[in-house]
């Protein structure tokens, strides 16, 4: 009966996780993270043999040989933890979510087995930040572009009560016309173009979009199919990216917050 | 006349076959391939009551007669072979494009040529048009109105009442597989988890069971009960899921946000349990990838039957809440002959009165050694599908607790040897129905790989249950058939 089921509701612990929990988290993704002291020319010969989306990458630069991890193409399958002997592990935290492309990458010397520009540690001053974008609101509209629905399970699940997005002032929104921000999943289809530049395009400016997933991202696992033309950006001008197959809540938190964080600060 | 005689004479057809009841075996799915010299081939697969699916491979080099008027359900597979392979069918009542828009331009096959870059089209469809006085159409999606995947429908009303209901999918068609073909064993569990990402440990091991069919091999003991346990969670997940979903469609949110907050605890404990909210990257060809930790799955069990106790009181208060009775009750009946027809599958069929589950009539291990009932009702409605979904959920929590318990020790993985010609199938109960692989592989990789989703065999019957309801109730209706667009649209 109706009202049982509100009295036991009344009766449940407040389950909603604080937000400094949430950023950075990346729990059940398995993102990887690479231990530098340990990384060797043989082992990320092996990494580059592994992925099967080409995220690890051995490249040149400034004359040195160098290993590079795009995690907008990491499907985190975790295949290179285990030839990674030590050099690769599931990831404890990761901040680059919400970044620009650019940003998403990781590059280590394999020489001086060093990080090249490693990442600055997200500065402690998150709970200030978070205040300043108290007051304000953000409509979000969800745009599926021929995701798996992994992204859509994990996007709904922003509104349980242990992520509670309506905590922020963010809302989604059933109309692109309500919406400041575009939460784009999927590699874009064939069939799904011309609605996603539809749907852009009657978004109000100024408009942020957010591409979602691997396959937002870069295309993911079905990067180069005849059906697919290709990541959000190929399609559409992309804010900030949110890696994972599929992220995690708690990475969709951390990313929608910082490109909204970023857009105030401008 | 003396047409008609020709054309059965220059195109194959096949003879479909009894199932012991005498009606025509249920098609499982209808599939296009090609030959050694790349000559074309149709698969009807049949489920005749035999544990063993019947398989009938065809010629079809010069086309094949459609068998979509005597076994309905074939229409749209034979739809998709036309679009994918370019085989002609002769009689078929309705061959406009299915998988392919109006941005595909003709002739261009993607599973018989190499497509490199495919030219941008605009040809025209057509949409089938309801005419008479005070008759409208409402056009809906692709893009829809909430968290959901693309779509569009196509109702035909008069006033409230729906007349009928053309569905136009397949915008998430990502040419998943053609994406198999040439990739290893191994990698092609990476594409199955991606075609239904709820459903992905289902799609893992479907198509890691269709190797090791292939490859003649049996799993170890520890490796089936570990995909038996993830797989009855996914269903314990999307079952609570899904009811909560209904009640989000009735406005009854307080009940809503009570199944996702039960429906998250088990996420979270997936999560802890084996670093993967959906059990992604866990079951490949040959068992699965690591073990999981005795201690860790039984922590996991703990809080399956919590969650589970949680969710059968909710669902109990729900279902007798007289206003939730009100809006389920014979609201979007899906007849059984209509079901029969259409070869429905899963919680959808059981509650039109199909007795079928792939665990019990087509076993795969560990299923062979485990008791359970399969619930069937015959009412057909929202209701139905509710009260289906609620009873497994509570059979599927047991199943978990008595697999954790009887956890067998030793290895998990056991080796392939995928040289050579190979070619294998499997089926999968997965939360929405009969999943069911099909591939060939030739030293390592493979060369075909078809999937019938559940979805893709149950969305041409929700009009069905939809036509000569209010289209208020749609969305209700819709969510009680919970159907994947990526898993049908693949």
């Amino acid at each position: 009966m109706i009202f049982e089921v509100i009295e036991r509701s009344l009766r449940q612990p407040n389950r909603v996780i604080p937000v400094e929990a949430l950023l950075g988290n990346c729990d059940g993704s398995r993102m990887p993270d690479v231990i530098a002291s340990q990384l060797t020319p043989a082992i990320s010969q092996k990494l580059v043999e592994v992925c099967p989306t080409a995220a690890f990458r051995i490249e040149e630069c400034d004359g040195w040989a160098c290993l590079k991890l795009s995690y907008g193409e990491c499907i985190g399958c975790g295949k290179c933890f285990e030839p990674g002997e030590g050099a690769v592990v599931a990831a404890k935290s990761f901040t680059l979510c919400g970044n620009p492309k650019d940003q998403l990458v990781r590059v280590w010397d394999l020489e001086r087995r060093t990080e090249i520009a490693p990442l600055r540690p997200e500065p402690g001053v998150v709970r200030e930040q978070i205040h300043r974008l108290l007051g304000k609101a953000l409509n979000v509209r969800q745009l599926d572009a021929g995701s798996c629905n992994g992204c859509e399970a994990e996007i709904a699940a922003l509104t349980n009560p242990y992520y509670d997005l309506e905590r922020f002032g963010i809302h989604f929104v059933a109309s692109p016309k309500h919406a400041d921000m575009l939460l784009v999943t999927g590699p874009v289809t064939r069939n799904m173009a011309e609605a996603v530049r539809a749907t852009y395009e009657a978004v109000p400016a100024p408009k942020l979009v957010v591409a979602v997933g691997a396959c937002g991202c870069s295309g993911g696992i079905f990067a180069g199919s005849h059906a697919v033309v290709g990541a959000v950006d190929a399609v559409i001008p992309v804010d900030g990216y949110v890696p994972g197959c599929p992220p995690t809540p708690a990475m969709l938190v951390t990313g929608i917050l910082k490109v909204l964080r970023r857009r105030i600060a401008k | 006349m003396a047409r008609v005689s020709k054309n059965q004479s220059s195109e194959a057809a096949i003879a479909p076959p009894m199932a012991k009841d005498g009606a025509i075996a249920r098609l499982v799915t209808l599939f296009g391939s090609l030959g050694r010299n790349r000559d074309k081939r149709v698969h009807y697969v049949f489920d005749a009551g035999d544990p063993n699916y019947k398989e009938i491979i065809l010629p079809a080099e010069a086309g094949i007669h459609s068998i979509a008027l005597r076994v309905p359900a074939a229409a749209w597979y034979e739809r998709e072979l036309h679009d994918q392979y370019g085989v002609e069918i002769a009689g078929h009542p309705d061959l406009r494009p299915l998988i392919f828009h109006e941005n595909w331009p003709d002739g261009v096959h993607p599973m018989v040529d190499a497509v490199e870059s495919v030219p941008w089209s605009n040809r025209e469809y057509r949409f089938l048009e309801v005419q008479g006085i005070g008759i409208a159409e409402v056009a809906v999606g692709p893009v829809h109105a909430g968290i959901i995947e693309p779509g569009h429908f196509r109702f035909s009303v008069v006033g409230d009442t729906v007349l009928n209901l053309e569905l136009r999918h397949f915008y998430t068609h990502k040419g998943a597989e053609k994406l198999f073909e040439g990739r290893s064993c191994n990698q092609g569990t990476l594409i199955a988890e991606s075609i239904s990402g709820d459903n992905c440990f289902a799609h893992a091991v479907a198509y890691s069971q269709a190797v090791e069919n292939a490859c003649r091999i049996d799993i170890p003991p520890r490796a089936s009960a570990i995909r038996l346990i993830g797989l009855e969670l996914e269903r314990l997940v999307s079952h609570i899921s899904d009811v909560g979903g209904l009640c989000t469609d009735v406005g009854f949110s307080v009940a809503a946000s009570y199944a996702t907050r039960i429906k998250e605890s088990l996420l979270q404990a997936s999560s802890r349990c084996c670093n993967t909210r959906y059990w992604r990257g866990i079951a490949v060809p040959g068992g699965v990838r690591v073990d999981l930790d005795t201690g860790k799955l039984l922590e996991l069990s703990r809080e399956v039957a919590e969650a589970a106790r949680e969710f059968s009181d909710l669902a109990k208060l729900i279902l007798t809440t007289p206003s939730i009775q009100n809006r389920f009750e014979t609201a979007g009946i899906l007849r059984q002959d209509v079901a029969r027809d259409l070869a429905v599958v899963g919680p959808v069929a059981r509650a039109s009165g199909m007795d079928l589950d792939v665990r019990r009539d087509h076993p795969y291990a560990p299923y062979d050694q485990v008791q359970f009932d399969v619930p069937v009702t015959h009412y057909g409605d929202v209701m139905a599908r509710a009260r289906i979904r609620v009873e497994e959920a509570a059979i599927s929590a047991r199943i978990i607790q008595e697999a954790v318990n009887g956890l067998p020790a030793g290895s998990v993985l056991a080796s392939l040897d995928t040289l050579g010609e190979l070619q294998g199938s499997s089926a999968v109960e997965s939360p929405r129905g009969e999943l069911y692989y099909w591939l060939e592989a030739r030293d390592g990789r493979l060369t075909r790989c078809h999937v019938k989703s559940p979805s893709f065999q149950n969305w041409p019957a929700m009009p069905f249950a939809v036509a000569g309801n209010i289209i208020a109730d749609f969305p209700l209706i819709n969510k009680s058939f919970n159907l994947s667009y990526s898993g049908c649209d693949r």
